[in-house]
Parts: C-alpha cells; sequence; structure tokens
C-alpha cells in the first residue's frame, strides 16, 4: 500500500510540474492579451469570458500577467538553483571528499551564510548591489549555496571511504574524475529532490522579495509583484489575489511532490 | 515446544511472485539445539523472522502455522505479538552495531527490554541486567553498563545483544548467523556461551547459519533448507556422516577443511616453493623494516614494527591475525593508501589492486559492469572504443562471466559474480599482485568453492600473486603456500 502511495507521489509531480512549465512556455510565446496593456474602463473586472481571469486595478489582463510573471518566477527559481547548485556541489564535493583544514574552513563560511534566513541574506545583498531580475538570482543563488553544499559533503563524506572509490584510486583514477564521474551519479537521487526543494524555497523566495518591493521591478509583473499589488484591492477584486496565489502554489507543489517522488523512486535501496 | 506446521510465505515485489517458504514443517523440543542451513535465499532467515513475529511488510504468508507452547503466533495480532517478543523470544542477529542503538548506553538497552515487559522496580531491573551481563559473560558490568556501543569491540557487541535477548529469559532464542561477522577465535567463544546458556536455563535455540562448521559445533539437529524447502532433516552425526541428498553432499564437500592437506602434500608445496624460487625468483611485493603509525586524536599509535617480508610471483599468501592487530593497517600500507609509515614499499609490479569483503560495495551502482571495466583502460588511455569493449569482453570470458554481462548493472548480479568482475576489473590493469581483504567471507559455500577454483585458476595460468587476508583458518590453510600471521606489531612468517 505504502509503496503504491509513494510512486503516486513521482507521477502526480510529474504531471503537475509538467502541466505548469508547459502554460509558462505558452506564456513566453502567447498571451490572450499584452500583459502590460491598461485599459480604463476595464479595472478590476471581474472574471468573464474575456477575460478568463479578470482584470486589475490598471484594466491589465490578469491570465496574461499570472502566465508572464510565472515565468519570470521560474526563471528567477531556476537561475537560483542552477548557481546555488552548481557551487555548492563543488564546494560540497571538494570538502567531502578532502575534508581536513579546507572542509572545516568553507563549512564554517557556509554555517556563517546559514544562519541568516536566505530572504534576509538577498535582501542585504541586494540593498547592495540593487534590485533587478538577474541580481535577485545572484543574490538568492548566494543564499542557497550553504544547503546544497552542507548535502552534498555529507554524500562525498559517506562515499569516499566506500569499497568503490577505493577501487578507483588504486586502478589510478584522477580526482576529479573521481569525484564527479564516480560519486557524483550516485548522489543524483538526494541532489535532484534537494535541487526541487531548493527550486520551491527560490520561487517562494522570489515572491517574497518581491512583494517586498525589492524584487522584480514595475511594469513587470512577477507572481510575488502581483500579490503584493492586489492586497489594496482584496475586497473589491479579489481574483486579483486568488489566480496568482493559485499558480504559485501549484508549481511548488508539483516541484515538491517530484521531488519527494524522485526519491521515493530511486533513493532508496542500492 | 515449538512447532511450525505446513508454513509457505511468498513476496511480492513490483508484481512479481516469489516463492520464499514452501510448506515448511518441524518441532523444535524445550532444551533443543536446532540448526538451519543452507545457502542465502533458501527461505532459512524468513522462516526465523517468521516465527520471530519480524516479518517482511512485502512477504505474504499463504498458510501454516507456527505455535509457541499452544498458541498461535500467526492468529496473534501487533500487541499480543509485542509481548511475545522478548519475554519470549529473544532474537540475535548478524550485525550487532546495526541492532544496537548508537545513541544508547548499553545498560539502559538493557533495562528497556525489562521496562517493556516486567513491572520490576530500578533497582531489580538494575539487578537483573547486571546478572543477565555475568551471563554472556562480560566483564565489569559496572563499566559497560554506562557505556556506547561503538565503545565495544565485535565480540563484545555480540555478547550485549544476546544479554539483551536473554534479558528477560525467553524460552526460545533465535540466532540468526550470529557468528559469522566474527573472527575465528571470538565465533567459538560466542558458541561456548550459547552452549552453557542452553544447559543452564534450558533454553531452546534455534540457530540459522550458512557456516557447517559452525553448525556441526553447536547443534544436536539439523535442517537442511534449498530454495524455501526442507531437503533434509536429522541428527547432527546423521547429517554429516551420512548425508542423503546431492544438496546435502554438496555444502559438506565444499566446507574448508584445514586437514584437507595432509603432511605429505605440505612437503611436496614446500618443494615446490623452494622450486620455484630457485627457478625464477621473481618478487612482485618487498616491504623492507616497515613502521606503520595510526592517528588516534593527537596520539600517534605504532601500529606495527619492523616489518619485513617478500611475495613471490604465482603464490597465494595468507595473511591472518586478529581483528585490531593490524591486518588492515599493513593492506594500506602495501596499498599505498596509509601515507604515515617509515621503511620501504616496494612494487615489481604495475599498481597492486584489490578485492573487497563486501561484494555489493566495490562496484559503483550507477555504472554497467563494461564501463567499470573499461575504466582502468580509460586510465592508461590509448585504446579505441572497440578495443575497449573487446579487451572488457575478453576479461569477462577469462573470469567464466557470459559476455552479456557487459550491458548489466551490478544490482542485477549475484555476490559470486560480482566479485568475479571485481577480479576482473583487477586484472584489467595488467597487475600481478591482488590483495583479496576476506574475498570469500560474505559467500554462500558452494559459491566460495567456485572462488577458490577462479584464483586458483588465475594463479597458475597467469601468476598471479595474491596476499590473502581471512580469518577463516580452513580457507587459508586450504588455499595458500605461506601464511603471514599479524600479532603484536610484529610478522610473522
Amino acid at each position: 500500500m505504502k509503496y503504491k502511495g509513494r510512486s503516486y507521489n513521482f507521477t502526480l509531480g510529474l504531471g503537475i510540474t509538467v502541466f505548469m512549465v508547459a502554460l509558462i512556455l505558452l506564456g513566453f510565446l502567447w498571451t490572450p492579451y499584452d500583459p502590460d496593456a491598461m485599459q480604463g474602463s476595464l479595472k478590476l473586472n471581474a472574471p468573464s469570458l474575456l477575460h478568463l481571469f479578470g482584470t486589475d486595478q490598471f484594466g491589465r489582463d490578469i491570465l496574461s500577467r499570472v502566465l508572464v510573471g510565472a515565468g519570470s518566477t521560474l526563471v528567477i527559481a531556476v537561475g537560483t538553483i542552477v548557481i546555488g547548485g552548481a557551487i555548492g556541489v563543488i564546494l560540497g564535493a571538494v570538502c567531502g571528499y578532502f575534508g581536513g583544514w579546507l572542509d572545516e574552513g568553507v563549512m564554517r563560511i557556509c554555517d556563517a551564510l546559514a544562519a541568516f534566513p536566505s530572504v534576509l541574506l538577498a535582501l542585504v545583498i541586494i540593498s547592495i548591489a540593487g534590485s533587478g531580475k538577474y541580481k535577485v538570482m545572484a543574490a538568492l543563488g548566494i543564499a542557497f549555496i550553504p544547503s546544497f553544499a552542507r548535502i552534498v559533503r555529507g554524500e562525498f563524506m559517506r562515499l569516499r571511504e566506500s569499497d568503490f572509490v577505493i577501487s578507483a584510486r588504486l586502478v589510478g583514477v584522477s580526482t576529479p574524475r573521481i569525484l564527479f564521474v564516480h560519486i557524483l551519479p550516485n548522489i543524483l537521487p538526494s541532489l535532484l529532490s534537494s535541487l526541487a526543494i531548493g527550486f520551491n524555497n527560490a520561487a517562494l523566495a522570489e515572491a517574497g522579495l518581491s512583494y517586498l518591493g525589492i524584487g522584480v521591478q514595475p511594469p513587470d509583473a512577477s507572481l510575488g509583484r502581483m500579490l503584493s499589488e492586489s492586497q489594496t484591492y482584496l475586497a473589491s477584486g479579489v481574483w486579483c489575489a486568488i489566480f496568482p496565489g493559485i499558480f504559485l502554489v501549484l508549481l511548488v507543489l508539483g516541484v515538491g511532490l517530484l521531488g519527494e517522488g524522485i526519491l521515493d523512486r530511486f533513493g532508496g535501496g542500492r | 515446544m515449538l512447532n511450525v506446521e505446513h508454513l509457505s510465505i511468498h513476496f511480492e515485489e513490483r508484481g512479481k511472485r516469489e516463492d520464499a517458504v514452501k510448506n515448511v514443517s518441524f518441532q523444535l523440543a524445550d532444551g533443543e539445539i536446532l540448526g538451519i542451513v543452507g545457502e542465502s535465499g533458501s527461505g532459512k532467515t524468513m522462516t526465523a523472522l517468521t516465527i520471530a513475529g519480524l516479518k517482511k511488510p512485502y512477504a505474504v504468508i499463504d498458510g501454516g502455522s507456527v505455535w509457541l507452547d499452544g498458541m498461535d503466533l500467526l492468529k496473534l495480532d501487533d500487541a499480543q505479538m509485542r509481548s511475545v517478543q522478548g519475554a519470549q523470544i529473544g532474537m540475535i542477529f548478524q550485525e550487532p552495531m546495526s541492532a544496537l542503538n548508537p545513541t544508547m548506553k548499553i545498560g539502559k538497552q538493557l533495562e528497556e527490554v525489562l521496562i517493556l515487559h516486567t513491572k520490576l522496580s530500578k533497582e531489580e531491573r538494575r539487578n537483573k541486567v547486571f546478572a543477565a551481563m555475568e551471563d554472556v559473560e562480560l566483564r565489569n558490568p559496572g563499566e559497560l553498563y554506562d557505556k556506547y556501543p561503538h565503545e565495544l569491540s565485535g565480540g563484545m557487541r555480540q555478547r550485549a545483544m544476546l544479554a539483551a535477548a536473554i534479558v528477560c529469559r525467553p524460552k526460545l532464542l533465535i540466532a540468526d548467523e550470529p557468528t559469522t561477522a566474527l573472527d575465528v577465535q571470538t565465533q567459538d567463544g560466542i558458541l561456548e556461551l550459547l552452549k552453557k546458556l542452553n544447559q543452564k536455563y534450558g533454553m531452546s535455540i534455534l540457530f540459522i547459519s550458512h557456516n557447517l562448521r559452525v553448525v556441526e559445533k553447536l547443534c544436536g539437529r539439523v535442517l537442511v533448507m534449498k530454495s524455501g524447502e526442507v531437503v533434509e532433516e536429522g541428527s547432527v552425526e546423521g547429517i554429516f556422516g551420512n548425508p542423503q541428498t546431492e544438496y546435502t553432499k554438496e555444502l559438506i564437500a565444499a566446507i574448508p577443511t584445514a586437514c584437507g592437506k595432509n603432511e605429505g602434500d605440505k612437503s611436496t608445496v614446500d618443494e615446490a616453493g623452494m622450486e620455484k624460487d630457485m627457478w625464477e625468483p621473481r618478487k612482485v611485493l618487498e616491504v623492507r623494516n616497515l613502521n606503520a603509525y595510526y592517528r588516534e586524536g593527537r596520539a600517534r599509535r605504532q601500529i606495527l614494527q619492523d616489518v619485513s617480508f617478500a611475495l613471490y610471483e604465482g603464490e597465494i599468501v595468507g595473511l591472518v591475525g586478529e581483528s585490531g592487530s593490524g591486518k588492515t593497517t599493513l593492506c594500506k600500507c602495501v596499498l599505498g593508501l596509509l601515507k604515515d609509515y617509515e621503511g620501504e614499499v616496494i612494487h615489481h609490479t604495475k599498481r597492486p589492486q584489490m578485492i573487497f569483503q563486501d561484494p555489493y560495495g566495490s562496484l559503483n551502482p550507477r555504472k554497467t559492469i563494461g564501463w567499470i571495466l573499461e575504466e582502468p583502460l580509460k586510465v592508461q588511455g590509448g585504446f579505441t572504443k572497440e578495443e575497449r569493449k573487446r579487451k572488457a569482453e575478453e576479461m569477462l570470458e577469462r573470469v567464466h562471466l557470459p559476455k552479456e554481462f557487459y550491458k548489466r548493472y551490478p544490482r542485477e548480479l549475484s555476490g559470486g559474480q560480482r566479485q568475479r568482475v571485481s577480479i576482473a576489473t583487477a586484472l584489467m590493469t595488467g597487475t600481478k599482485f591482488i590483495l583479496a581483504d576476506e574475498p570469500l567471507s560474505a559467500l554462500d559455500v558452494t559459491v566460495q568453492a567456485q572462488m577458490i577454483a577462479l584464483l586458483k585458476e588465475l594463479q597458475e595460468k597467469e601468476k598471479i600473486c595474491y596476499l590473502f587476508v581471512s580469518h577463516d583458518l580452513d580457507v587459508v590453510h586450504m588455499l595458500c603456500d605461506r601464511v603471514l600471521r599479524v600479532e603484536k606489531k610484529q610478522v610473522t612468517v
């Protein structure tokens, strides 16, 4: 029973994720209306056949804005885990495999970084470097390095003494090759699932930063920005908040289930 | 006392059905020691786990009953079963480290059993725990009470686990391969202890093992299982003296015996050895005045002192010694994995290679056999893709594995097949020296015999020199030309 319930995670997560990503990709190419076009006569219209998700306080089509906004959220989240993941994996691999003073030093720096909430850390970086899509990406990426580095380090420490690694050393395989060709594939399930969790945290952090007004700048749409702007109109136009909210929840839920499913399916056993 | 009737169990995994235990019936009388022997996959452990109420969730019982003193254990619900476990049935396992909780002091773990099953006061519990520790002949119970499992040696852990199993004085003790992970001296100690407990308390013991030598020493009656069925049952004398089925004969024939070589044999081997030295005294490894150290926190402990020896082409040399004697340190020095030594380690061949004890850990689980075999060639460089593949397939044939294994993953192979792949990988480097660390101890006796044949064949055909590390003295005597003994920091030949 348990087994069946678990494999469901993977299928459901994959389904939701593919559906959401497909919608978002569609948003890059085509939207029903220009997401930034304002129409004075259509302010805060409820959902209708013309505007499926309704319009906002400037008369902009919410469906179009949600599609485009989810796009920037996705781009920022992916960028964050690519930056954080790549640096985190390299640092974690080297620290875990070699240990010693290098490991000690890098891990203490990571501890210090991780002691700040990642959003707060990103806030500091952005207030120094200035806001904007790519700066948010870089700031969140740096803030996410410690979490990936830790996971990868732990796995590498576990595997560095394993028989197959020792046997690769005896055969004369070079160290970088041992790290990234022999060991790395063995930690993929846990790495992928932590990337999925990281993706979700990044998507939520982006929404949080934009909500605070330091993420994506107007008139560009992002899910967080839309949620932030809609709060003034919650009484008169609740759809302004509901649809971006649903999109964010679905995106995070899909990837979260997918991450869980990967671990269940490929992480267990040998 | 224990009566198992027509027990049948099957697994169901990913829709595939596999019969694990087929219509097994046997009885165990009060105070009797019954051995169950068979290879892995014969259903012996599954039977034992079911009796103890520890059946795996994917195992399904098709029918039968397990009676313990007039109570059908299979009909009990979880809560009732828990009150039987520990109180009436005690169980010990192969790996004491994983059966003990690493974060809990030994004393507390023993006490926990009493808290669950009795209403004794704190004082009484403490006294019982000390009594149990004395029963299993653990010295200084007072001191051990406050120790953690990792502070104990393998033998002591096994005794601690045994103490936890008997602290409630169960009528039945189920022992699943309790001596397999121990060296021979410690093994004998545990067997003696089980015998004593059996006599002192009249405790019945169900002893599961693939090691027939151990079963012969301990048990009164033996059950031989093969692919889920009982193929033979009888007294120890009957089974060993006059085995009825082919399978039992095979198992007995596969037991490595120290007396396999009589004195006459030995002298000819010695002569042959000397002859070899005179004809082609080609050394593969020389160790001169080796002092090796091990760092423990800040302290630098000397493990080996002034060790010298040489190994020659085409010989199999045993390396024996109790755990903690420095066997592993010596191996690491020889392989170049430990740098903290003085003296000389000279290799007259290509990189030394190693075969490991655990066939499940030594092959990269995410790579195909072909990829693993080609890795040494990639390191050397200068081969095309086709050449590499051809060489890998040739090597598979040399270790008697089908070519088709090239595309398989390690998880699709059995333990013996994996050990063959390990040997093949070592040979791919072109080495003449292989260090084999307990390469047989995780394998069934029949597979062991096949592996020994392969090692011998490669020794003769390809003049491979093995340094064969083992705690199984029988295997060492049967296989090795010479034996190195590690003792008190010294190595004696």
